[in-house]
């Protein structure tokens, strides 16, 4: 009886387990972005980092915070399409570092300009080892902005792989960008032009 | 022996129960809104998996970083078969024609001299004097006089339930909200604004996007949201307004007010935000425009499964 008892128990344990930990694994991208965001927004609340002199500062802790959840290789990646496995490991890393800069500075000067938005997660699909993250900005204005997370769980980690804002794309939308570039010209007129515009970026801020 | 099986059913049996109701749960807090966004998520993958298939394996071959390993597992690929994502740059059909490139281009490079030269001067006075809530309530009011776009657009669309949010909203705004000039549908009543143009009543009707323009001032738009546009304007109460009762200069004034405080609010941060950062800005905002009107356009289609 007392074996019987054990392994009846045992399977329990079993059942439950594998129905269970599913629920478990489900709200991981979701948490992680969330958390992400709320430490961003930390930084951006801290007033001790607040005001025009410390932009850089606070740019730079921003970046360092939220960074790590972006998958800058596999954005590139997909930015460029069919032309990335053409490139060489050392073309690849150049054009990953040259991308990763252009996302900076795109996206960091945006938050020089918080006040007060809010960020709520609308729903979340996780298939495997993709997920798709919806999310709302709430202005302080009452205007949504409706924001998707496309999510990749790299070995033991869940990265940013495309964000996708009032259902434009950002990789998508650099990736039509790069294709037209190179319809009409070469990869490295296509490097030139992005170095141009990083230089163009840094003067004014500096 | 049978307490203990019967003990394992019940377990099981809440556990499923419990499961069934947290994806339950998932699927209905968002107020209506997940419903159109799951099935939205999952239309492209459907469509896009065969043509993907062959090339992403291509692509992942190709590679020699540690990400290799990852596209490389059975597991993954058939799931990567079915991701939204295109890797197939040459291969992909264009999202629109531009045959115009040339001409559009000129537009595009006045328009945005336009815009940093002429629009964003006059609009950052603007914003200088008339306080933010005053522009949110100003542009309240003009949305509540268009309410005739977005009700006919619902009724052209086959959303009745839409053109009775917005008969509804309408009511409620011009009596409780000071003639539009607040948005109490929206706080108290959580009624949501239908953004239905006749664009989308075409696209709806099956019709082609057709060629890529770029209008003076007006931006990106295609031939059938041109017609759009047209369409708007024929159903827009003001234009009727200033076709009987104003002159051509008061009726335009009108119109430029509305633009200028609708730019003021957020239309020029959203049109710095796209071009600022492209590398090629007239692309940048090409796509941007495309990918935006055909997520419209689905969201309208999704309205009508319900």
């Amino acid at each position: 009886m007392n074996f019987r008892k054990i392994t009846s128990a045992l399977c329990i344990g079993i059942l439950s387990l594998a129905f269970i930990s599913p629920l478990l694994w489900a709200g991981e991208p979701g948490k992680l972005l969330m958390e992400t965001i709320d430490k961003g927004f930390a930084i951006l609340k801290e007033p001790s980092l607040k005001g025009d002199e410390k932009v850089q500062e606070r740019r730079q802790k921003l970046w360092e915070e939220v960074s790590p959840i972006f998958n800058f290789e596999e954005m590139s990646k997909r930015a460029l399409g069919l032309h990335w496995k053409s490139r060489t490991p050392e073309g690849k890393k150049e054009f990953v570092e040259l991308f990763t800069s252009i996302i900076k500075d795109a996206y960091i000067g945006k938050t020089d300009t918080y006040s007060g938005e809010k960020v709520v997660i609308i729903s979340e699909k996780q298939d495997k080892k993709y997920a798709t993250v919806q999310t709302k900005i709430i202005t302080n204005k009452g205007t949504e902005v409706s924001v998707d997370y496309n999510m990749h769980n790299n070995p033991g980690k869940w990265t940013i792989y495309d964000v996708t804002i009032e259902g434009v794309s950002l990789v998508n939308n650099y990736r039509s960008q790069f294709n037209n570039i190179l319809i009409k010209s070469s990869y490295k007129e296509l490097i030139q032009k992005i170095k141009a515009k990083q230089s163009k970026e840094e003067t004014p801020t500096k | 022996m049978r307490r203990s099986v019967l003990l394992m059913f019940f377990f099981i049996f809440t556990i499923c129960v419990c499961k069934a109701s947290v994806r339950a749960e998932s699927s209905t807090i968002p107020e209506g809104q997940s419903d159109e966004t799951t099935q939205e998520v999952k239309t492209p993958i459907i469509n896009k998996a065969n043509e993907d298939g062959e090339l992403k394996h291509t692509v992942s071959t190709g590679q020699s970083d540690n990400t290799i390993q990852e596209n490389t597992s059975p597991a993954n690929t058939t799931y990567e078969d079915e991701e939204p994502v295109n890797y197939d740059v040459e291969e992909e059909p264009p999202l629109v024609k531009d045959p115009l490139q040339s001409y559009n281009r000129a537009i595009f490079t006045f328009n945005d001299k336009a815009y940093h030269y002429f629009i964003k001067p006059i609009y950052t006075g603007y914003n200088s004097m008339v306080p933010e809530k005053a522009r949110v309530s100003v542009r309240n009011f003009f949305s509540n006089v268009k309410m005739p776009v977005r009700f006919f657009n619902c009724l052209f669309q086959g959303e009745f339930k839409g053109a009775g949010t917005e008969l509804a909203r309408f009511v409620i705004n011009s009596t409780v909200g000071v003639a539009g000039f607040f948005d109490p549908a929206k706080s108290k009543f959580h009624l949501k604004k239908q953004e239905r143009d006749f664009g989308q009543t075409l696209a709806k009707h099956k019709m082609n996007s057709g060629v890529y323009i770029v209008w003076p001032f007006l931006g990106p738009s295609t031939v059938r949201d041109t017609i759009g546009l047209a369409g708007d304007a024929a159903l827009n109460p003001l234009s009727w307004v200033s076709y009987f009762f104003l002159t051509l200069p008061e009726g335009f004034g009108n119109y430029a007010y509305d633009t200028v405080n609708e730019v003021s609010l957020d239309k020029g941060q959203t049109y710095e935000s796209i071009t600022k950062p492209a590398i090629d800005p007239y692309i940048a905002l090409q796509d941007a425009y495309v990918q935006n009107r055909i997520k419209k356009i689905k969201e309208s289609e999704l309205c009508l499964k319900k």
